[in-house]
């Protein structure tokens, strides 16, 4: 592979794509989607009798939608710093500003955490005093399970998120102007520790968020189960986002087919790994049979909410194993973006699993109106927010050392 | 025994300029001559010739015990109420782990395209068959009458009446484990044809010429062998791949499908296979510390190949203390006393000395390699794996013996005390590893010629490293 192969490469004229060269109507329509999303759901949910309990799970299940993309993205560059990954490059940069979603999503958790400080049940049942007397084998998890604790966690890990993004974007973009490759081992040398941060804020903020809302059950499994299915999300955002990006005119011949063809690869993998750790997880609850286990599994196999069980094995694994696994697949635009918008929805209907069942043990699925504001709403602000801190960022790396290797590389 | 060394620190790198993954100025000849002369010296070094002899002793030793044991019954073993299950299965949990490395070196790490594989992987598939072998071994001692371990297969079930219990995980593992076996020899044998027929043209007799010309297949290294030799290398990479995850994942259902606390727990799956990962690298670097130096094959097993097994070890190390982390404190959260008494007992009960033993080998001592110094010393690094293959020892030991010395009947706990053969027995698992390896070592391509040649050399521009003419 000689230079020559490569794509003239301008920084200057790179330098000039960012999210804020979008129109002003594609600026502007993220927020208000977003508000307007949020206000559909707020609306519809008092048309029902026990709407605001639905909604509060359903934010929910928006907010842990787009911080497992985010996540996956934060993910995504510390693993390719550690690594030296010379081939991401050109897509490097669209996962840094994906992280940097964790700032402006913090806030939007608020109505959430106000619930469990005014010790509501919902959505959080370990939140009322009256519920945990009446249950003594959670109050016994009320050291970890506790109001404040739960705050300061999630301080912790916001902070550390936000934290992260921020460093990866900033030294990234202040190699941009410089050009300095000491930065790369900078970066490099803040991604490794800061892995071993992320696995455990990531696997906490699961246990928290998703797993405590039925806090009698627990699966050590837990956080490595929300990671991949966040991380496969992200592989579909980014390629979903690059596809749509190039059929916009925009980051021609910097990311190629080359590129989407590993980011298909690693969709693939994950959605793999994902299956992977769903059928670990079930497998050995369902052997061992042991009940404090299986009632979580028996919920979801009961009333209705079989049939979105059975969705997620095809839907989230056979179909687009199969789906997936050719390298013409991959390798083309339009099967692609289909697998990942495909794929998209799956996650949502993973989370819409992990939580829903919690509230509708004996009634089954309940999806409406609500469901569709709250993720509009919540998936337009995360983007508005996006806009708002990381909206100035090139697209690429202008000045990464490797990028030469980046634009120049090839499947073999 | 000479080599060209230079000052060259091929650990350093600058980003944007791959560092070197060959150093000593090679040529393509250099490198094939620096591997071959590794089988083709007329003696192999005077410190080969003193393992050799005493991995054959061991391995006399083992099969004297494995007499032993037939003519005598497993009750020679310390297998015992409550323990049934004792280090016969911690031995082959152990070593099924080491046979981790090699295929997850030559499959996984090729689909990612990391070349610095090259240089380790043949020796690491051949360390990962043999150390199967060494895995095999127990669970067919272990059914006492030898002469009918076959029934462990499902072979004609009707003529013979023989209706293995397919919801068994433990007749999973002999799929899974002879899968595995076949996969990697297969993988093993494949990769290294170019460089049988290497050996075949450079044979200087006619029992060489025979032997190496009859397993290099007809090979001539035309274009066209090439092409097929990388279709079919990426197709078994591609086949290889889940196959790594998937012997440790059913392993890891050898017990955690019961209901016993210390083995049922929904992590075990990919604890175990990071925990096998971390024990095979933990091997491969055990081994190919003392490798390149008695071979002189440190121009092609640089620093930077020893460094980044390091960084492997750390990451692995640290997934798996992770896991250990998880189940503490779910063992807690679940508010169950039995998980909850599991996991004290572990830590501060009777056998709190394999428990801490096991967190400061496996969880701790890869820490030491966040230090540059440690992860480009080889010595150091040498005697970090010896406390990585000694953890994940303790490891399967601590899952395997705590949990059933104590479980939900207290007046049936016991103390677990393996007998004489136990011991020795396992100490001549070794021999049998050691002596495979040996022999490798002096009658195979240790190193990938082939692929390293093209990874070796300057590349037109540092930008495309990823374009080895083997691949």
């Amino acid at each position: 592979m000689h230079h020559a192969d490569a794509p003239t490469f301008d920084p200057e004229v790179a330098s000039r794509e960012t999210l804020n060269s979008f129109s002003d109507f594609a600026r502007s329509i993220t927020w208000k989607v977003g508000l307007t999303g949020l206000a559909v759901a707020f609306l519809a949910s008092l048309l029902s009798k026990n709407g605001q309990v639905h909604l509060a799970y359903s934010y929910l299940i928006a907010l842990a939608y787009v911080v497992s993309i985010s996540l996956g993205a934060l993910f995504f560059v510390a693993v390719q710093h550690v690594t030296r990954a010379g081939w991401s490059v050109t897509v490097r940069r669209l996962a840094e500003i994906l992280a940097m979603g964790l700032i402006p999503v913090a806030p939007l958790f608020l109505p959430l955490v106000l619930l469990v400080l005014m010790g509501s049940t919902t959505p959080f049942v370990w939140a009322n005093a009256k519920f945990l007397a009446e249950h003594p084998l959670i109050q016994a998890k009320t050291p970890y399970l506790n109001s404040i604790f739960f705050v300061i966690r999630n301080v912790i890990y916001f902070a550390f998120w936000a934290w992260l993004a921020r460093r990866f974007l900033t030294l990234s973009r202040r190699q941009d102007v410089t050009g300095d490759p000491a930065i790369s081992n900078q970066l490099e040398a803040t991604a490794a520790p800061s892995l071993l941060v992320f696995a455990l804020t990531l696997t906490f903020f699961a246990f928290d968020w998703l797993m405590s809302l039925q806090p009698e059950w627990f699966s050590t499994i837990f956080g490595v189960y929300y990671f991949a299915g966040g991380v496969m999300a992200f592989f579909a955002t980014v390629s979903l986002v690059v596809i749509q990006f190039q059929a916009s005119g925009r980051m021609q011949g910097l990311v190629t087919v080359e590129h989407r063809h590993d980011l298909g690869k690693f969709l693939f993998g994950f959605v793999c790994f994902w299956a992977y750790m769903a059928i670990s997880q079930y497998l050995l609850i369902w052997y061992a049979n042991i009940p404090e286990e299986t009632e979580w599994f028996s919920i979801r196999q009961n009333n209705g909410w079989e049939y979105v069980s059975l969705l997620l094995i095809f839907g989230h694994f056979v179909l687009p194993f199969l789906g997936l696994m050719s390298r013409h697949v991959k390798r083309n635009v339009g099967l692609l973006r289909f697998w990942t918008v495909w794929l998209l929805v799956m996650h949502w209907v993973d989370l819409y699993w992990l939580v829903m069942p919690a509230l509708y043990r004996e009634t089954g699925p309940n999806f409406g109106v609500v469901d569709i504001g709250c993720m509009v709403g919540v998936i337009g602000l995360w983007l508005a927010g996006i806009q708002r801190v990381a909206g100035d960022a090139p697209l690429v790396p202008l000045r990464d050392p490797r990028m030469h290797e980046s634009l120049a590389f090839h499947n073999i | 025994m000479a080599t060209i060394t230079t000052s060259i620190d091929n650990t350093q790198e600058t980003p944007g300029h791959r560092a070197p993954l060959v150093i000593g100025h090679h040529t393509y000849g250099s490198i094939t001559e620096t591997v071959c002369r590794v089988a083709e010296a007329p003696h192999p070094p005077r410190a080969w010739y003193i393992a050799f002899a005493i991995s054959v002793l061991l391995v006399l030793m083992l099969g004297g015990l494995i007499t032993h044991l037939l003519l005598t019954g497993v009750g020679v073993w310390g297998n015992n109420s409550p323990v049934f299950w004792g280090w016969p299965i911690v031995n082959f949990v152990f070593w099924v782990g080491i046979g981790h490395a090699g295929t997850l070196i030559s499959a996984i790490l090729f689909l990612f395209r990391q070349n610095w594989r090259t240089s380790i992987n043949r020796a690491a598939e051949a360390m990962t068959i043999f150390a199967v072998v060494c895995a095999g071994m127990y669970p067919g001692i272990h059914v006492g009458r030898i002469w009918l371990a076959w029934w462990l297969f499902p072979l004609g079930p009707n003529q013979n009446a023989l209706w293995p219990q397919f919801r068994s995980p433990l007749l999973w593992d002999v799929f899974a484990v002879s899968t595995y076996a076949s996969v990697s020899a297969v993988f093993w044998y494949m990769g290294m044809i170019p460089d049988l027929a290497t050996f075949r043209d450079r044979a200087t007799n006619k029992i060489k010429k025979f032997a190496y010309g009859a397993l290099s297949l007809g090979w001539t290294g035309s274009a066209r062998n090439w092409h097929r030799y990388e279709r079919a290398y990426l197709i078994l990479a591609a086949l290889a791949t889940p196959l790594v995850l998937s012997v440790h994942t059913i392993v890891s259902f050898d017990f955690a499908v019961s209901q016993l606390p210390g083995w049922h727990t929904t992590i075990f799956p990919p604890y175990f296979v990071a925990g096998a990962v971390f024990s095979g690298f933990g091997m491969v670097l055990t081994l190919m510390v003392p490798a390149r130096e008695l071979f002189g094959l440190k121009d092609l097993i640089t620093l930077r190949h020893l460094e980044n097994m390091c960084k492997v070890i750390i990451a692995t190390g640290t997934i798996v203390g992770y896991a250990y982390a998880m189940e503490f404190f779910i063992a807690w959260y679940s508010g169950s006393r039995y998980e909850g008494f599991a996991f004290i007992n572990r830590a501060f009960g009777p056998y709190w000395w394999a428990y801490w033993t096991m967190v400061t080998c496996n969880v701790i001592s890869p820490q030491l390699f966040w230090f540059k110094k440690m992860r480009t010393s080889p010595w150091l690094m040498f005697i970090v794996s010896i406390f990585v293959n000694i953890g994940m020892w303790f490891e399967r030991f601590v899952i395997t013996i705590t949990s059933l010395s104590r479980d939900f009947l207290p007046s049936s706990w016991g103390y677990f005390i393996p007998t004489w053969v136990d011991i020795a027995m396992f100490v001549g698992s070794f021999g049998l590893f050691f002596m495979l390896f040996l022999l490798f070592c002096r009658y195979l391509p240790i190193v990938a010629m082939a692929e390293v040649r093209g990874v070796a050399l300057p590349q037109p521009t540092d930008g495309h490293a990823e374009h080895p003419a083997s691949h």
